[in-house]
């Protein structure tokens, strides 16, 4: 079976973008990527943008986007899977050059969250399950689809507030090294614990802002990648899966079950266990997801989360790293450009280029988990250095 | 950074939606006189709530109406403290998902409990409310 590289990664700064307008913003990715890859755009067959939209004024992004960075030409739309769309966009990516289509494609992950007031914002996302059912009369939130997860956990496993409190400090700890990340500094677990509640038992220090950002991917064909670099990282793995719009609907509320199942499906394509895995991103918009992650992805048994965190495991120098580039919590979270971002976060730990926050390669694995929506999409992807 | 010139939309758009509820007409209507009932496929008898008139399990599109209320257990719970726009104002407001008898679900606000004492498994019963413009919807209260 032929294969596929990532051989170009971009991102752009993370944060409150209020210099750049939603085609500047995706440019400064994609002339990374496009650099780093050292590819003639004219060669790049398919353009997939990741973009849930809704909160900026365009309402078709990927031919803004393909406009402003001279892309227009090549098949382009965009897609959309919530907070997953950005890996989404990898995988339709992908897609089209294992599909033969064609040998050069590239994934756009970007979002403009602050162009609208914040009330507004927390809105959009609140409507993000069943409109009808769970926000009409009830006005769900995200944080409060969370929350119902957090609650179920905590009384089921004894997880407390103080563990999830430990993934902030770390997720802004490692935000700290990250020159590109939304917030870069520090905090005590006395802060987090004392911040605002947002939706009880979460607080402001649980969750993930509200992000402008971009991050762009250059992927490849066996036969191009090898032409056009020394170090392609291969997507070994990509697993997908869905559940329930309405919360009710789902069987339990101690995980994501579309993220097992999008991690299993992952884990068998590339043939690794997670035993295997070097590094890896975890959907963390909010602390709790961040330690579901954990378990989902067998990491760590049912209900061995907070365990893990409390013995520093997903910390660099711990058995599984996870979020070394300051995660959703601290780097930010453009809904769009999160899961093209995770994908350019692997791929520079695997080419042994993130620096401060370098996590050691033994097996040449990184796995990036991106989940739309609270469950509703679950993308696992698993790259590799051969 | 938020000093940087900005154009602001001339333009804003209000959206409001009509939504269709004639498959589900039984529930709206049964709610307005305090019942609370779903579907259940006619065919492969699984209950659905939210009701849906064309069945998630068999696609037969034959079902009747049952009844689902009014008790139920809390499931798990969350209190909104920072709320949404169309919400201003209405906070905090405390969001539950309890379970019927027969299994099924449904999410509403929780009214009269404080979710910082309350338990998985505690006894609510389902009641009708009028919200604004007269539409009805349900909330739990303590049973």
């Amino acid at each position: 079976m032929s294969r596929v590289a990532v051989v170009g990664i971009g991102h752009s700064r993370f944060g409150r973008r209020t210099d750049v307008n939603l085609g500047e913003l995706a440019f400064e990715s994609i002339k990374q990527a496009v650099d780093d890859a050292g590819v003639d755009r004219k060669d790049i067959g398919n353009v997939v943008v990741g973009s849930a939209g809704g909160w900026y004024e365009e309402s078709l992004p990927a031919v803004v986007v393909g406009e402003y960075a001279g892309l227009s030409g090549a098949g382009t739309m965009r897609v959309e899977a919530a907070c997953a769309s950005g890996s989404a966009a990898v995988k339709a990516a992908y897609n089209s050059i294992m599909s033969g289509e064609t040998d050069v494609a590239m994934a756009v992950g970007v979002e403009k969250m602050t162009e609208v007031d914040t009330p507004t914002s927390v809105e959009l996302i609140g409507r993000a399950g069943s409109y009808t059912w769970e926000f009409e009369n009830y006005g769900m939130t995200f944080p409060a689809y969370y929350a119902l997860y957090a609650v179920a956990h905590m009384k089921k496993f004894g997880t407390t507030q103080e563990d999830l409190a430990r993934i902030s400090v770390k997720a802004h700890h490692y935000g700290s090294m990250n020159p590109l990340a939304q917030f870069q500094k520090e905090i005590t677990l006395e802060k987090a614990l004392g911040s605002q509640m947002v939706a009880w038992p979460l607080k402001l220090y649980d969750a993930c802002p509200l992000s402008d950002g971009s991050a762009s991917v250059v992927l490849a064909s066996e036969d191009v990648a090898k032409t056009l670099t020394d170090t392609p990282v291969w997507i070994r793995g990509v697993g997908y899966s869905s559940d329930t719009a309405n919360l009710s609907r789902r069987e339990d509320y101690v995980g994501l079950r579309a993220a097992v199942t999008a991690a299993s499906k992952a884990y068998s394509m590339a043939k690794v266990s997670p035993r295997e895995i070097d590094v890896a991103t975890a959907h963390d918009c909010f602390t709790i997801a961040e330690l579901m992650a954990y378990e989902d992805l067998g990491f760590c048994e049912k209900g061995g989360g907070a365990r893990m965190v409390r013995e520093g495991e997903t910390e660099l120098g711990g058995r599984i790293p996870v979020n070394l580039d300051g995660g959703l919590k601290a780097k930010g979270h453009p809904i769009g450009a999160t899961g093209v971002s995770m994908a350019v976060e692997i791929t520079k730990q695997l080419r042994g280029e993130a620096g401060r926050h370098q996590a050691p390669i033994k097996h040449g694995v990184g796995l990036a988990h991106n989940i739309g929506g609270t469950g509703h999409y679950a993308y696992v992807t698993i790259l590799s250095r051969d | 950074m938020d000093d940087l010139p900005q154009l602001r939309s001339r333009r804003s758009l209000t959206l409001r939606f009509d939504i269709p509820i004639s498959k589900t007409r039984e529930f709206w209507e049964s709610l307005s006189r305090g019942k609370f009932v779903t579907t259940k496929c006619a065919n492969c008898g699984r209950v659905s709530f939210p009701p849906q008139s064309d069945c998630p399990d068999c696609m037969a599109s034959e079902s009747e109406w049952v009844d689902l209320g009014p008790e139920a257990s809390l499931v798990t719970f969350t209190q909104v403290r920072v709320t949404p726009a169309s919400f201003e104002g209405k906070g905090p407001y405390t969001i539950a998902i309890a379970e019927f008898r027969d299994g099924v679900r449904a999410l509403a606000w929780l009214e009269g409990v404080d979710p910082e004492t309350a338990e998985p498994g505690m006894k609510v019963r389902i009641e009708a409310r009028t919200g604004e413009g007269g539409n009805p919807y349900y909330v739990f209260v303590p049973s």
